[in-house]
């Protein structure tokens, strides 16, 4: 009986793969409202200059994918009812992320697409494709598959066809590739990682991990295939409008999809929230939760406002959009996801083996939650402020913002790392 | 494959292949009490190749040997971390015989039972300036690695093969913690919960359900449970999620990290 699980299919991620994750994904974080608050004139030239191309990468690849590829080793074996094939495979992710966006911003800052920016960009891709072979063979391996993996998976795929195709716009910036000046496909490239592979894989485990936190019963599979398929379908008729053209009601066309995935899931977890068990809602949750309602409702309008201003040249529009989706909608689901995964990780280390002496502190007390509070709070007003600051061209407003924004980070930091360093306290 | 080197854990070995555990044991007989679940659990993983070769005394190779057919991949450059047997300690020489407490655990141990909450029972009654004298077949590395982080000086007395004596000094200047903290240790601890709840226990698995069923479950097992009862869960992971809410609920709760893919739970009020 004792080494029964011995040969369970069920394994935990080594905490050793995942923390250096959740660290670097904080430190990109304050890196980027550091940047950004040292130059918010950016903000108000066109979205294709160094500096904002600087923090969309740092903000896109440091703090959002390198955080969802953290808490993803984490949480796909859970997903798939299974293990994680390789170890050695995570941490060449890890390193090669981890050494690669650094390189790639820096030649962003300095908009300088020699060796620097080429190596970045290769050793990035490198990061995902690890990852994705990790995915791939631990899924074969399992042998169980369930919206949430497939979602999970198909937006990895995505992440690569975005990561590759940001490769190539790296090298047609010196020797042309594509027809057209890297501006060009800006847009494609962006939208690929968005919608790819941040809507659907926040989509895919967050339809697993809400409900979960919430403690629902509620289930519906059919939704979920629904949402995996208009996601998808929204984007590839997105790539095809984008290479071959089309009026523009054809074009209003992946809005709608893409659209009308964004309100189901709403719905959906409208209606896990309605079936839940646990009454009181955390903060945590409740933060995610806003990020939820971020993505369904302004996004839906801003993407409304956008196709009709951009093609009208409206350049602040586009740089709020692009501002509201990461400091917005990405930002929110991982400040609060963070607290409702690292300090049960962490907890798992460090109580795993003496849980059984005596009394243990819960995983939420391994963070400050007074931090957590001043965190949010900073994260909201400088949110706001500089969402104003964007529309309105106004420099104090976007000084206001990016300060706040950079207190948020800094408060954040501080809590993540409060919890790395938690030493054992038995009681 | 599986790569080991002299400061592997046999646990962690036994838990990568089962069938270590009779390669293991063939090494030498002393190492027969490997076979009872509960001493493997305490000492298995708490002792590396290079603590268990020392015990029994047989080379690191005659563990690398019968290992490696079984698929372990050996890293023979790394060097243990060094227990260094450190020269004998002022208190040995200027302890009085009536300053020494005597536990003598071998019978314990060939009847296949845990000494440690025994010995820890002993090591509360140890006054400043005091010693506890264990006597027994291997020397105790895990015992004297914990101890020693409590602040005991430890001089272990190698008398003969399977006749080892091990001091436990407890100095003036430690602090009185030690002793509450084996205090709440012991009686908040995992056995004494057992026994406490003997015949009162409510017993639910839930290793063989899909997520998020076990909590659930649980959850729900929880709801009917009656005060005087305690809820225990086979589970196949830590259900980290499931603390908060039952801290919640104002359960207590106590956990045993079995193996991977198996955890026991203990749920009840106080």
């Amino acid at each position: 009986m004792f080494i029964a699980g011995a040969n369970s299919p069920i394994k935990n991620t080594d905490y050793r793969l995942v923390l250096p994750f959740y660290a670097y994904a904080a430190l990109s974080f304050l890196v980027a409202t550091l940047l950004m608050m040292c130059d918010v004139g950016a903000f108000t030239q066109h979205h294709f200059n160094p500096k904002t191309l600087a923090i969309t990468h740092t903000m896109a690849l440091g703090w959002g994918t390198m955080m969802i590829l953290g808490a993803s080793h984490q949480l796909f074996p859970v997903l798939i009812e299974g293990k994680l094939h390789s170890n050695f495979l995570a941490y060449l992710s890890f390193i090669f992320g981890a050494i690669g966006i650094p390189m790639l911003v820096y030649a962003f800052y300095s908009f300088d697409f020699g060796v620097i920016a080429k190596s970045g960009a290769i050793l990035i891709n490198l990061a995902v494709i690890s990852y994705l072979l990790n995915l791939t063979i631990s899924i074969v391996k399992s042998k169980k598959h369930n919206v949430h993996a497939i979602s999970a998976f198909t937006a990895v795929i995505w992440l690569l066809v975005t990561t590759f195709v940001g490769l190539l716009l790296v090298y047609n910036f010196q020797a042309p590739i594509f027809s057209e000046a890297s501006v060009h496909y800006l847009s494609l490239h962006a939208h690929l990682g968005i919608i790819g592979w941040f809507l659907l894989m926040i989509i895919g485990v967050g339809a697993r991990l809400i409900p979960m936190f919430l403690i629902s019963k509620y289930e519906n599979k059919k939704t979920l295939w629904q949402i995996y398929w208009l996601i998808n379908g929204g984007l590839i008729s997105f790539i095809l409008i984008f290479i071959y053209g089309a009026n523009p009601l054809v074009s209003l066309i992946p809005v709608a999809l893409i659209g009308v995935a964004v309100l189901l899931f709403g719905h959906f977890i409208y209606k896990a929230y309605q079936k839940r068990i646990r009454k009181a809602v955390d903060e945590q949750v409740k933060t995610s939760m806003l990020s939820v309602a971020l993505i369904s409702v302004p996004l839906v309008i801003i993407i409304g406002i956008i196709l009709i201003f951009s093609t009208l040249g409206h350049q602040q529009f586009i740089m709020l959009y692009g501002f509201t989706i990461f400091f917005g909608w990405i930002t929110a689901i991982i400040l609060g996801m963070t607290f409702k995964t690292l300090p049960f990780i962490v907890w798992n280390k460090v109580y795993h083996n003496i849980a059984g002496l005596g009394k243990t502190p819960n995983p939420k007390e391994l963070f400050k939650n007074n931090i957590f509070i001043a965190n949010i709070i900073s994260y909201i007003l400088g949110f706001v402020i500089l969402s104003f600051g964007i529309i309105k061209v106004n420099i104090i407003a976007l000084n206001i913002g990016a300060v706040l924004l950079l207190v948020n980070a800094f408060l954040y930091n501080l809590n993540v790392f409060i919890i790395l360093f938690h030493k054992s306290r038995l009681k | 494959m599986e790569k080991i080197d002299v400061n592997s854990k046999i646990g962690k070995i036994i838990k990568a292949n089962p069938d270590a555990l009779e390669a293991i044991v063939s090494i030498d007989p002393k190492l027969e009490k490997l076979r009872n679940p509960i001493l493997r659990k305490i000492l298995a993983n708490r002792t590396s190749i290079a603590m268990a070769s020392k015990m029994v005394g047989r080379s690191v190779d005659e563990f690398f040997a019968k290992l490696k057919p079984l698929g372990f991949e050996i890293d023979a450059e790394i060097a243990p971390v060094e227990i260094e047997q450190k020269e004998i300690p002022a208190f040995v020489s200027q302890i009085t015989k009536d300053q020494i407490i005597d536990f003598d655990v071998r019978e314990l141990l060939t009847s296949g039972q845990d000494p440690l909450s025994l010995i820890l029972e002993k090591v509360k009654t140890v006054q400043a300036g005091q010693a506890l004298k264990i006597i027994n077949t291997f020397e105790p590395i895990p015992l004297v690695k914990m101890l020693e982080k409590k602040g005991f000086e430890v001089y272990i007395d190698k008398i003969a093969d399977d006749y080892i004596e091990t001091y436990f000094y407890k100095p003036n200047d430690t602090i009185d913690t030690i002793k509450e903290e084996l205090e709440t240790t012991d009686s908040n601890g995992w056995g004494a919960l057992i026994t406490r709840f003997k015949d009162k226990l409510v017993k639910v698995d839930v290793r063989e359900m899909e997520m998020p069923k076990p909590m659930h479950t649980i959850l729900g097992e929880l709801e009917d449970l009656p005060k005087d009862k305690a809820l225990f869960v086979y589970h196949k992971r830590i259900p980290v999620f499931l603390l908060p809410e039952l801290a919640e609920q104002g359960f207590e709760y106590r956990i045993q990290d079995i193996s991977d893919g198996e955890v026991h739970l203990l749920i009840y009020k106080d």
